[in-house]
């Protein structure tokens, strides 16, 4: 399975531990301090180390700023005293707007900034980089992605630098960026000119549709990006929820990075298949995926892949016993093998779209001893926070199985108990009748009312025929894609959250076909139905199942379009990081944009928004965030969740910001492109803040 | 009817629609309020929307009497409202607002009604 070339790169053992202790040890050879791993592994170490596993201290080099996925910087230049005089240093547009109206779009980018540029790509996965000094354009590659190929949103959270081994630093593609398409291509370019690697794939094109079967445009595609361990270039994809039993496999798959040839295929319902299926077969149809954004431990060798649910979300019936191991669970695979060495399910049974969304963040977790243990914190959309050890997937703090809801239309296979999170958990305590909200009495009254006609038992419970069931948290979280953010010095974790119920309810087969309601193979495009507005969910037609599935996403009432349930919709935390414990909470996001028949209030009141996109952490004590609905893009310090500076963005910031440094001068850098679903205006911009020159 | 619709002022009849407007108001909350204390819900919208339905129909006949049943609504409305979420600002909002500007237009129709009433 190794190429000679990567045998040569990892001849160097080290029984690295984690991100923090490479970084200090780089180059060295003796042991770190503190007892760290265990010793039944023989992690190797790459003896040129990516940027994205160790990067410069004014770098992001990877999604979550390296492998490991802080979103934690060295940089100190903006402090909590200055950050006041943040001013907007340049502005970029893609130029890649949707062709009429608003569309799918929401592109959700974040940028890698690496050496003296930076690197992004579009929501139609357009390739750029730009000087990170002015924002000029150095080159763009278009993979030209027809539109037809967008699922559920046109995104692209980000692309993957790559430096291949030993490769003369003039050659092209000796370093290389590498993105996932929507219409599942991985395309890897040379960073200096945007060129295609020939080498790479076919022609720099390598087809993710191979094994999967049927190629249906926008059912399966890629809106993160790929990670590298020990030169292996790790994917899954985006598979389009609610359409049908027989969709589009889960398999993740691990490339060479530098010739694009298939290395493994983990596939869980064929654990002995490690290439392409034979021809004729596909990989298993209808198994959970991942969607998002994995990290991982080049020392180890582990990929650490967030999963999905199986398909079709809403019922169960026919999941094999793999997806039922497998499904909604962290899965560590090991590179040099594709095969699992560990998991951990943060669901069972899961009848709910509770999707792992989130990147874990590795750290060296604090003991009361004084040591440190190598592990992996997982936020989950339930909201709750797990510390598991990453060499072995066990969590360091008492899970608790408690006795879960009954009922609905497949009572025998609901899970009798779900896992709970003794270390930190995001969510609130079960609705009342008297959280129910509205604008005045009249909708408060009738939000009230269907409070108690609806089915609810708490969280997870069961999906009911018929009558509307409550889902809280609802699909979004929790903590989603936007991920956490780690403050290792601090010992700070920071969360984002959405605290909304989704109003649920799953629909006979009959009426699914009275409602012509189609999977996307059958022509069916049911997000764009006025009726249903644009959320994920809203009358999917999950072919092959007995009932098809209705979201009401957020639980809005009708008319007004006014959530039934009280603000605040999301808040930010900070957790201790030893203990679990809050620090701070506050609501994320001001009421100025959101208002009842979706009219702006103007109120600067912070009320907590639905957010989507996560935080940035400095070592000068600050976080930045935008991701709420309020369209600013806001810092925060991290001590106190004091909100100490805001700017208003030209679209919706729902995406991760990033922080880098170049010539001596800190850049805060946001894609703001808006988002469809969290109905903020759609746009093309990536703007970057910098304190004024002359004051420095 | 007690006084003659003929000799209506225009604050006569600006009484007369808000009037009605508080009973159309009670007669909803009231009906939405017997359907949520058979689902086993609160018994607050029944009682308030039935103190709206009073209320107005005693505003329309010029009695002051409605003045006051209006702020016992409103009254206990607070009390209630303070009593479900306490000084929440957010969740205060729909429970009472309304009431709060329904009530300044009572008060200032009071005069209008006073004037009424002592013509009876």
């Amino acid at each position: 399975m190794f190429t000679s070339q990567r045998v040569l790169a990892y001849v160097v053992s080290l029984s690295l531990a984690t991100h923090a202790v490479a970084q200090d040890a780089e180059g060295e050879t003796e042991a770190p301090e503190g007892p760290t791993s265990s010793e039944a592994q023989t992690p190797t170490f790459s003896a040129t180390p990516q940027p994205s596993d160790d990067p410069a201290p004014g770098d992001w080099a990877a999604w979550g700023r390296e492998s490991s996925a802080s979103r934690h910087s060295p940089l100190d230049e903006i402090t909590p005293d200055n950050v006041s005089d943040l001013e907007v240093a340049w502005t970029y547009r893609t130029g890649d707007m949707p062709e009429e109206g608003e569309g799918k779009y929401a592109p959700e980018t974040t940028p890698l900034k690496v050496g003296d540029n930076l690197y992004l790509c579009s929501a139609m996965n357009i390739m750029v980089s730009l000087d990170a000094r002015t924002g000029e354009e150095q080159w763009r590659h278009d993979p030209q992605v027809d539109p037809g190929a967008i699922p559920y949103s046109a995104s692209c959270r980000g692309v993957t630098y790559y430096e291949v081994p030993d490769a003369a630093d003039d050659e092209l593609c000796a370093t290389r960026i590498i993105e996932g398409t929507l219409d599942a291509r991985l395309i890897a370019v040379d960073a200096q000119t945007g060129e295609l690697c020939q080498e790479f794939g076919d022609g720099g094109t390598v087809d993710l549709w191979a094994g999967i079967g049927e190629k249906v445009p926008g059912w399966y595609s890629v809106t993160s990006p790929p990670v590298v361990v020990q030169g292996v270039l790790v994917t899954g994809a985006q598979v389009k929820d609610g359409q049908a039993e027989d969709a589009p496999s889960g398999v993740i798959r691990g490339y060479d990075a530098v010739t694009g040839e298939l290395e493994w295929a983990w596939d869980m319902g064929k654990p002995n298949l490690d290439g392409l299926p034979p021809e004729g077969e596909t990989y298993t149809r209808g198994t959970p995926n991942m969607w998002t954004t994995a990290s991982s431990d080049e020392a180890l060798g582990y990929v650490y892949l967030p999963m999905g649910n199986s398909s079709v979300d809403y019922w169960g019936g026919n999941r094999s016993e793999e997806e039922n191991e497998f499904s909604t669970s962290l899965v560590a695979i090991d590179v040099n093998t594709g095969e699992p060495v560990w998991h951990f399910q943060t669901v069972h049974y899961d009848v709910w779209d509770y999707d792992l969304g989130s990147q874990p963040t590795l750290v060296d977790f604090p003991r009361d001893d004084g040591s440190t243990v190598p592990a992996i914190i997982l936020p989950s959309k339930q909201g709750d926070i797990y510390v598991l050890n990453r060499e072995t997937g066990e969590s360091l703090f008492h899970v608790e199985e408690v006795e879960a809801p009954t009922g609905g239309v497949e009572p025998d296979n609901l899970s009798p108990t779900q896992p709970s999170s003794g270390y930190h958990s995001l969510a609130f305590p079960n609705l009342e009748e008297k959280d129910m909200w509205g604008m005045t009495p009249i909708d408060q009254l009738w939000c009230r009312i269907q409070f108690r006609r609806a089915s609810y038992k708490g969280m997870y419970t069961p999906p009911t025929v018929g009558q509307r069931f409550i889902q809280y948290p609802g699909y979004n979280g929790g903590n989603d894609w936007g991920s956490t953010a780690v403050d290792a010095e601090r010992g700070i974790i920071i969360a984002n959250y959405n605290d909304i119920p989704n109003f649920n309810r799953l629909i006979p087969r009959e009426e699914a076909e009275e409602r012509n309601l189609r999977p996307i193979y059958a022509g069916g495009d049911n997000t764009d139905r006025e009726s249903d507005g644009p959320a994920e969910g809203a009358g999917d037609p999950q072919v092959g199942a007995p009932y098809a599935i209705d979201v009401n996403a957020g639980w809005r009432a009708p008319v007004t379009g006014m959530p039934c349930t009280a603000p605040p919709y999301g808040g930010i935390r900070a957790i201790d990081l030893a203990s679990g414990e809050t620090l701070w909470d506050e609501p994320l996001g001001t009421a100025r944009k959101n208002g009842p028949f979706g009219i702006p209030s103007h109120m600067p009141f912070k009320i907590g928004t639905p957010n989507n996109g996560g935080p940035l952490l400095t070592a000068s004590g600050l976080i930045f965030i935008a991701a709420a609905t309020d369209d600013l893009i806001r810092a925060i310090d991290t001590e106190t969740g004091e909100v100490l500076w805001n700017d208003v963005l030209p679209a919706g910031g729902q995406a991760n910001p990033i922080t880098y440094e170049a010539d001596g001068r800190q850049y805060v850098v946001i894609g703001a492109g808006g988002h469809h679903f969290m109905e903020t205006p759609i746009g093309d911009y990536v703007i970057a803040y910098a304190l004024p020159e002359d004051g420095n | 009817m007690a006084t003659d619709n003929a000799s209506r002022s225009v604050g006569g009849w600006f009484l007369l629609v808000f009037a009605i407007i508080l009973v159309i108001l009670g007669l909803i909350l009231a009906a939405g309020g017997i359907w949520l204390v058979t689902l086993g819900g609160s018994w607050y919208y029944l009682i308030a929307g039935l103190g709206l339905i009073i209320s107005g129909g005693l505003m329309a006949r010029d009695s002051l009497t409605g003045v006051w049943i209006y702020f016992l609504v409103l009254f206990g409305t607070l009390i209630w409202a303070l009593w479900e979420v306490g000084f929440s600002p957010w969740e205060l909002l729909p429970r009472v607002f309304g009431y709060i500007v329904l009530g300044a237009i009572v008060l200032a129709l009071l005069p209008t009604l006073k004037r009424r009433q002592a013509a009876i």
